[in-house]
């Protein structure tokens, strides 16, 4: 036999095969409709009853945003400067730094500077068409400043893996160094405005500020370490500190705590927008201190348009 | 001999153009292509009721995430720029023609002051922690004149103001706190004049820079201060500032 012998034998009616055939060819055409018809079908289901997507608040940045930070950022400064005050801890002697004596006046001095920024910051605010702000930078209280007070006043109280952290051993120096560092950032925060504000008479009163924060930062780090006019002209380690690095004493004994760097008047020969950090309170078990840097305002400490004091 | 087609699947027939279609199978094939149009046809109903619906509790006043913001106020490089649309326009980077008179006056203060303390240390007398400090803040206004002439180009003047020089120059050649004294009121009045610049200025390469000038000149008027034995805060801060340039150079 030839292939040409070879013929389909067709049987009659719809046989079993013949039914599959149709059922699939059915099935086929269902699952290429099912894709591509009826685009009104909405967005995806969800199971079960939940809330809406947020509408996230349109993040503006402008000239009053930048003001608005400024303004709240000296608050929150003229504030821990009242607080400072009000706990007498600069007229209490220091043992770590015994020359240093009685700074409440010049603190008084700085405060007043800074509830007069504050006010400024909130005209030139308004002129740019921004609410005022009147309380202190949220972010900069909660990341830096409260966290500074608590450690330097309470200590941290032991946890299931750490022992507990004393009260500061020596409040006065460790808020003498906050007001440098607070300064410091008043100075560089000023600085940092200049090439995103959009006016030159804006740019002109913020460096006014930031000018007299970085007179008031070198005069209170020449009264913390007299004569440290510039890096490595003399000695800027805390005396009895003089460790750099924690070390953990071989025979069981207590390590000595972080060295604590003392501040100089002229740290660089431009003005720095570099953090400035702050070192204090008492040293944990290994020695350790607390470390803040104070930067600059940035997308996590600005004062939004939607914001509202708390 | 019958052979049967075993090839599976529907379209077994069509699969290979040499084997004819026969009669019956066209029918088939027309009567399935007839059923899954009927399907078809049913779809969009069935669809409808079988596709979720969105949340029917949608606030009022809301835009999708993703969608642009409603804001029309022009959208800005100020700060930070991959953040959504801002109100502020942005200034100019680079220092523009009026720019250029300002910055290159600023130079030659700085040139000037380089001059003074050049002047001041030839002076005898220094002890050498007033030596180390006044040949810091004399390199300083040197790497000042230096950087201004980076920004200028061409157009630096390089070169002192020979009335700033003349008129100061008698006060950087006396006694020790003399020198001091007159150091500070240079300082000062350099300050005054680069807060003026500031307020000029355009572009913001220009006034970044003359503001990190200013900031670090301020530190010098305390420290010359304090060198000088001052301990009035208000003469170590400054409570009142010297008179600026601009304008009388």
């Amino acid at each position: 036999m030839t292939n040409e012998d070879i013929q389909i034998t067709d049987k009659p009616g719809i046989d079993r095969r013949g039914l599959f055939r149709l059922g699939g060819l059915t099935a086929a055409a269902l699952a290429i409709a099912a894709c591509s018809d009826n685009t009104e079908a909405g967005t995806v289901g969800r199971v079960g009853e939940g809330g809406t997507t947020p509408a996230l608040e349109d993040p503006v940045v402008n000239d009053g945003v930048f003001l608005r930070t400024m303004a709240g950022i000296s608050t929150s400064i003229a504030n821990a400067y009242g607080h400072i005050l009000d706990g007498g801890f600069l007229a209490k002697a220091s043992e770590t730094l015994p020359d240093l004596g009685d700074q409440t006046e010049l603190v008084k001095l700085f405060q007043e500077h800074h509830t007069t920024a504050a006010d400024t910051f909130n005209a030139l605010a308004l002129e740019a068409g921004a609410e005022a702000w009147t309380c202190g930078n949220t972010r900069l209280d909660a990341a830096s400043i409260n966290p500074i007070f608590d450690r330097v006043e309470n200590g941290v109280p032991a946890t299931d893996s750490s022992k507990v952290i004393g009260p500061s051993d020596d409040p006065t120096r460790d808020y003498i160094n906050l007001v440098h560092s607070l300064e410091s950032m008043s100075a560089s925060s000023c600085q940092a405005l200049v090439p995103v504000l959009s006016g030159a008479a804006m740019r002109f009163t913020a460096m006014q500020i930031g000018v007299r924060s970085a007179r008031q930062a070198a005069l209170v780090a020449l009264r913390i370490f007299p004569g440290g006019y510039l890096p490595g002209l003399a000695d800027s380690t805390v005396a009895d500190n003089s460790s750099a690095t924690t070390t953990a004493a071989a025979d069981g004994a207590t390590p000595a705590p972080t060295a604590i760097p003392q501040p100089v008047a002229l740290p660089s020969r431009y003005g720095l927008l570099s953090p400035t950090t702050f070192i204090g309170g008492a040293g944990d078990e290994n020695g350790v201190r607390l470390k803040i840097n104070f930067e600059t305002p940035s997308l996590n400490s600005f004062t939004y348009p939607f914001y509202a004091c708390p | 001999m019958e052979i049967e087609v075993t090839e599976s699947g529907a379209f077994a027939e069509l699969s290979d153009g040499r084997q004819p279609i026969g009669r019956r199978a066209a029918v088939r094939v027309a009567a399935g292509v007839g059923l899954g149009g009927a399907a078809l046809s049913l779809l969009p109903f069935l669809s409808g009721r079988a596709a979720a619906s969105p949340p029917t509790s949608q606030p009022p006043n809301t835009q999708p995430v993703n969608s642009e913001p409603t804001s029309t106020e022009p959208t800005s490089t100020v700060g930070t720029t991959a953040i959504g649309a801002t109100s502020t326009s942005a200034p100019p980077q680079r220092p523009t023609g009026d720019d250029v008179a300002l910055l290159s006056f600023a130079q030659q203060v700085e040139a000037t002051a380089v001059a003074l303390y050049n002047e001041a240390l030839k002076v005898t007398g220094w002890s050498d922690e007033q030596a180390q400090v006044v040949t810091f803040i004399r390199d300083a206004h040197l790497s000042y004149a230096q950087s201004l002439s980076g920004l200028l180009g061409r157009d630096a003047p390089n070169s002192i103001s020979p009335e700033v020089f003349d008129a100061q120059k008698g006060g950087f050649t006396g006694a020790i706190d003399a020198v001091l004294a007159s150091a500070g009121a240079l300082e000062s009045t350099a300050v005054a004049t680069h807060g003026d610049v500031i307020a000029k200025l355009a572009g913001t390469d220009g006034a970044s820079l003359i503001a990190s000038i200013q900031m670090n000149e301020a530190r010098y008027c305390t420290v010359l201060a304090d060198l000088a034995g001052e301990t009035d805060p208000t003469v170590l801060l400054v409570d009142e500032e010297a008179a600026s340039l601009v304008g009388k150079g």
